[in-house]
Parts: C-alpha cells; structure tokens; sequence
C-alpha cells in the first residue's frame, strides 16, 4: 500500500514538474512536491533510505547553498552519485520536489549522498525523516523576522530538533557562538571549523550584531577580535565558555577581488593549501564547512581542495558575467550581514568608475518586512559615492532602498530610481563604468539574472 | 523667516546595544540627517545599561524594542531613570518610543499565562500578551499639529495594548494598530510619540519628524518654522505603500 503510494505519488510529481516546465512557468522547485506530499506523506523518509553512504544537511542562515553546492561538487567529483536540491529550495516541499524529480517512478533508484540544504525553520520536520550521517551549521544572524519573530527562537528551533535526534555528527561554525554552543547543548559529537585571525580584522561590529550575550548563561561575552558580525574569538565572562583552537582551521587568510586563498590545517598538524575563485571572508568560511564535511567523509584532502579550486557559483552568489568588456557582478541578498558583505565586496573591486544597481522586492520569499535595510550599513557608501556615476534603485520597493541611501548620505540627483528591470540592467550594461554589480532580493534575482544572460557571456 | 538655531541638538538613543531591532535606529537617523539639512548641528548620545543620563539636557530621546531578555534588561534600567524621564516628558521633551519601547512607558504588560509586568506607569495604558502575532504593513491617519496626514509602516507585535485617558496617534486605515480591534494606533501625550510602526517610522514620515524637531527647538525657545526640504522621495515611497493598501 505505502509503495502504491508512494509510486502514484511520484507519477503526479513528475507530471507536475513536466507542467511546469512546458508552460514554463516558475522554477516548478514547490508544486510537485506538495503534491507528491498529498499523496504519500512519507516521499522524503522513502526517498531517503534509498541513501547509501549518507545523508548531509546544510542549515545556517547565510551560505547554505553555496556550502551545500561545494560538499556536492566534490562528492560528484570523487565518482559518487549525488542527490542534491540545488539553488536554495530548501523548504520541506523543495526537499520533497528533488526527490520527485531525481527518484525513477517505481521510487527505486538509489544514490550514494545526498546534500540537502534547509531553511531553519524546515530543518526540524526533515531532520524527523531522514537518517542524517552529518548536520552542517554555517552561522545564525537576523534574517526575514516576520517570519521567526526573532533570533533566539530560530537557535532553539534547530537546536531542540537536534536535542531530540539520535546520533549525529555535527560539523559546526567554531567562530560563531550561537552555533558553536550546540556542541555542548544538544549532546551531539561535533567538528568544530574556524579561521585565524585575519590582518584586517580591525572590524568592530556596528549595531548588526548578535552574540552580545553568552548563549549558555546569559552574562556578557568578551571578544579579543571579530571576524564579522558576531564571528571572532570570543569567552563569556560567566561560564568560561570560549572559542577553542578548530579542528579545521584556516591560516593566513588573502582576499582578491576575485578569488580567496589560506592554507588549511587539518588533523592535527596536518596543511594544504587552498584557492577558490570566489570573494569574500563568508566564502572562505563556506569552504571551510565544507572542507570539514568531506575530511569527515574521508575524502582526500588534495581532491578537496582541487576541486574546490574550480568552482563555479550558484545563481546570484557573486556571479560573475562579462558584457563586451566589461564585467558584470551578480549577487543575492537577503540579510544584513549579507548585504554588509556585498557593499564590502563592491567596495573592493578596482574598477573605477562602478555602476551599482539594488533590486529590493518585498515578496514572501524575500521576507515581508524590509526595515531590515535600516540594519545595513550603507553609510560607508557616503564618503566613497563619488567612485558611482549614479546608483539605479529597481524593485517592487525601488523608492524604500532609494530612501534609505539617501538617509545613509548619498545625494539625491545620484539616485535613479528604476523599476522595470530590463531598463535598470541596461543601464548597467550601457552604464560608463568599468565595471557593474547587482545587488538583488531573492524574487528579483530571477528576473534580473534572465535578463544578463540573455545578453552576456557567464564567466 | 527661518532663523537658525545656533545649539546643538542632542539626541539621545536609549540602549542601542540592546534594542536594535527592525532597523528602528532609522529613526534617529531620520532626525539627526533632517537636523544636518538645516544646518543645525547635532549630537549624538547613546545611553546603554548603567550609563547616567540627564534627559533634561537631551532634545530627543529614542526608545526602540528588542526581545524579551533584551527588553527585560532595560526594563529594570530605565525603571532607575523614571523621575528624571517623568519630568522631562512633563517639561515636553519630544520622545519617540517604538514597539516594545511603547509598551514600557505603559502601565502593565499581562503574558498570555496571566503574569503582570509592571511598565514604568508613565502614560495611561496598558498591554496584554496575545497569542496571535499582529504583523504586515500598515497605514494610518494621524492629527499632528492640527494637521491631518497618512502615514505607512510595518507592525509585528503579539501585545495588543489599550489606550486609557490618553489619546491615540493615529486612526488605523490598514492593518491592526493597538489591537486589533479598536482602529487605534500608537498614543500621544504632550511631544510623546508612542507607537507600533517599523519601517522605520520616521524616514518614511518626514511629516514626524520635522514635528519633532519643531517641537524641540520649541522647547530651548526657538519656536521658528523649519526650513522645508525637498521630501519627493520620501513621499513617493509612502504614497507607493499607502496606494498599495488604501488602492
Ligand atoms: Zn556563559
């Protein structure tokens, strides 16, 4: 009876998904799977078990896809097969669609991994079903609070599903303490991965930050440094909870504006080095997880990092395009400390002068409520606007992001507000600046991203 | 004739490091940019948890919300600074409390379980917890110096608060206000502005704003007309909101 279920259940799926992709209509990353769901409730616990070697999910609030896209890439790269939910359908009917559309109609193809991605607020009711061999935990920062309320609620969430759940291994952000603490709260053996202290790490977190307070008792932590947000080496002066050495640790960090690099120290005393060609001390840390995940997977570590070296980004995760000659940057946001890392990263490129495009949408996938903009720290934008021509604020809430810079200092006449896209991006592919980015909402970074590579070449 | 006031505005953000949700430090952004457009010079004052602060000498005091802990936290901090507050909110010292900061300056909170947190028993209302979260944009109609206007935010509050002897800020076009209930937004006494709006409230409503600076320049006796800015923007933003939900 479940296996008849179960078959109908993929065959209506699958039937939905060749819908969509007939009509065209959406990415079809939700319908087939709430449908399959209908049906047989159990799609994602059956898919499951035809895992072989194991089950890794991926949750945090920033770099979940990119981490989950690496541990995959090198898997698939090592002769496994890989069932995977790429670009970030990461509720439970998206995990449910992949198994819909990667399953064969009797429900019996297997697999040697999986690497699924999952929204925090998901994570408890997957976790429920699937046999889980490893559980990624990238970082916690404020993210879409119409829907969560607020941060504390969205540790607990993940946290008590992890209390509840049998024996795991926890591959956890060793520079974060609200990830760090769920080493010793859920009761869960854990790998810990971290990066030195980087020379520039002169950063001392503006109103952004969580982490002020110990996760475990509540009194004030004591930071002798941060990363970013609230990343860096921390101690409560309660508890004597602190940050302890990784297990995987990344040294002597470079950032270029187009690829990242540090040698890696693994077990123990072990080092190799690593360069991937993506920006940003969030990406270095992406890597990192992953690294830590597959060295518990027991995959060579020079395969790792050889494979890492060629990757290639997801969809809007600091895209690179070129238009004639010029280069054309892609990149989602949806948070405040992923935001504050975009600006830094516009801010980094040598091109001079820039084009510099927002698309700020308020769809439910975007998150509702948009005073999140406040929280972002545009005002380090206003000494430096002379290096923008002008700055196109495009999106359903164009005026909002128009109004917050200029609130952040930037001049009136130097904002354009633009609404359609396909004029706001033409204004960055015919714009006089050597080079063009695009900061973009999740439901505008669809649209935007047709548009691009349409007309230009993807790197 | 738009003399200029030759002081400095202080301004005053109570707790910063604990109350920083919804982006509701654009409210002091709004009033120290709006201040700096006229060419009055303005300081900036962040008071956090046991820091001394004369709220006499201060021209506009920001209290904002945070979560529970957090609010807990300035709750029994702020409630050592309640005389010096009372008398200054009496000698019309312009204050804008935002969410939970708005449910501070109150009587009581009541938790859904029955328990009673005492406010700072300021102003004449009181709250009680809800099981239900009120959140989504909203737009409202509110009287500010004899002046009708519509103004737009975002709510997200589970407290549904009721207005004693106390009069609302505004009347609720769109959304839920106080409650839910009672079409009432937010409340006002004297140059306190009490309400629900994120938004942040202020950028959005340059109308508040400058009421609130008028107000405090009024205060240190220099009751003159603000000179006018250029707002097309801000208008265009809360007309795009106010269209949206008022169609
Ligand atoms: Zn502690």
């Amino acid at each position: 009876m479940k296996k008849i279920r179960l078959i109908t259940a993929l065959i209506l799926g699958k039937l939905a998904l060749l819908m969509i992709k007939l009509l065209g209509k959406g990415k079809g990353t939700s319908l087939p799977g709430r449908l399959a769901l209908k049906i047989s409730s159990e799609i994602i616990r059956l898919g499951a078990l035809r895992v072989k070697k194991g089950i890794i999910l991926v949750t945090g609030t920033n770099g979940k896809t990119t981490t989950n896209n690496m541990i995959a890439s090198v898997l698939e790269e090592s002769g496994y097969r890989v069932l995977i939910n790429r670009e970030g359908a990461n509720l439970v009917y998206g995990i449910a669609t992949v198994f819909v559309r990667e399953m064969d109609i009797w429900g019996n193809r297997s697999f040697d991994y999986a690497c699924l991605e999952i929204d925090e607020a998901a994570f408890p009711v997957v976790l429920s079903q699937v046999d889980a061999g490893c559980v990624v935990i990238t970082n916690f920062f404020r993210d879409q609070l119409d829907r969560f309320g607020e941060l504390d609620k969205t540790v607990g969430i993940v946290a008590n599903a992890l209390k509840n759940y049998k024996k795991t291994r926890l591959v956890l952000n060793g520079d974060d303490p609200l990830v760090a603490q769920l080493g010793r709260t859920t009761g869960q053996s854990s790998i810990y991965y971290g990066l030195e202290k980087y020379l520039d790490s002169h950063f001392v977190p503006s109103s952004v930050s969580e982490g002020k307070f110990c996760p475990l008792c509540g009194q004030k932590l004591d930071y002798s440094y941060y990363q970013y947000s609230q990343l860096g080496s921390y101690s409560c002066t309660g508890c004597g909870f602190s940050r302890l050495k990784p297990d995987i640790e990344g040294i002597s960090p470079q950032f270029k504006s187009y690829s990242t690099s540090c040698l890696i120290e693994y077990s123990s005393s072990e080092r190799i080095k690593l360069d991937v060609p993506i920006y940003g001390i969030y990406n270095l840390y992406n890597t990192l997880a992953a690294f830590a995940t597959l060295n518990f997977l027991q995959i060579n570590a020079q395969k790792i990092v050889d494979t890492l070296g060629k990757f290639k980004p997801a969809t809007g995760r600091m895209e690179i395009f070129k238009y004639q000659d010029k280069s054309i940057f892609l990149h989602l946001v949806k948070n405040p400390t992923g935001f504050n890392q975009g600006l830094k990263a516009v801010l980094a490129m040598s091109e001079n002068p820039l084009d510099l495009m927002i698309a700020i949408n308020d769809n439910d996938a975007d998150g509702r409520d948009i005073s999140w903009l406040w929280d972002v720290d545009f005002e380090i934008l206003e000494e430096c606007q002379e290096r923008f021509l002008s700055i196109v604020c495009s999106g359903i809430r164009a005026e909002e992001i128009a109004l917050r810079l200029k609130y952040a200092g930037i001049r009136s006449s130097k904002l354009l507000i633009i609404k359609d896209y396909n004029c706001a991006v033409e204004m960055m592919f015919e714009g006089k600046g050597g080079g063009a980015y695009i900061l973009a909402t999740y439901t505008a970074l669809w649209p935007v991203e047709r548009i691009i590579s349409q007309n230009a070449q993807r790197i | 004739m738009h003399r200029e006031f030759k002081g400095t505005f202080k301004i005053c953000h109570l707790y910063p490091d604990l109350l920083n949700l919804y982006g509701d430090q654009g409210n002091v952004a709004a009033i120290t940019r709006r201040c700096q457009w006229r060419g009055i010079e303005t300081e900036l004052h962040f008071v956090n948890i046991g820091d001394m602060v004369d709220f006499s000498e201060m021209d506009f005091v920001f209290l904002g919300g945070g979560s529970d802990r957090e609010q807990n936290l300035m709750a029994a901090d702020l409630a050592e600074k309640k005389d010096s507050l009372w008398k200054a909110i009496e000698d019309n010292l312009p204050i804008l409390a935002i969410c939970g900061g708005y449910q501070l300056l109150g009587k009581y909170y009541q938790t859904i379980e029955g328990k009673i947190i005492p406010g700072l028993d300021l102003l004449d209302f009181h709250t009680i917890g809800g099981e239900k979260r009120l959140i989504g944009n909203i737009a409202v109609e509110i009287q500010l110096g004899g002046e009708s206007h519509k103004i737009t935010g975002f709510e997200n509050h589970s407290g549904c608060t009721f207005l004693g002897d106390i009069e609302p800020l505004g009347i609720v076009l769109s959304g839920y206000g106080n409650n839910g209930k009672d079409q009432r937004e937010g409340a006002q006494y004297k140059n306190v502005i009490a309400s629900y709006l994120h938004g942040p409230l202020l950028p959005k409503n340059p109308l508040i704003t400058d009421y609130l600076i008028s107000r405090a320049l009024e205060r240190r006796g220099h009751p003159w007309n603000l000179k006018p800015l250029d707002d097309s923007l801000e208008n265009a933003a809360n007309e795009f909101m106010l269209g949206r939900m008022l169609g």
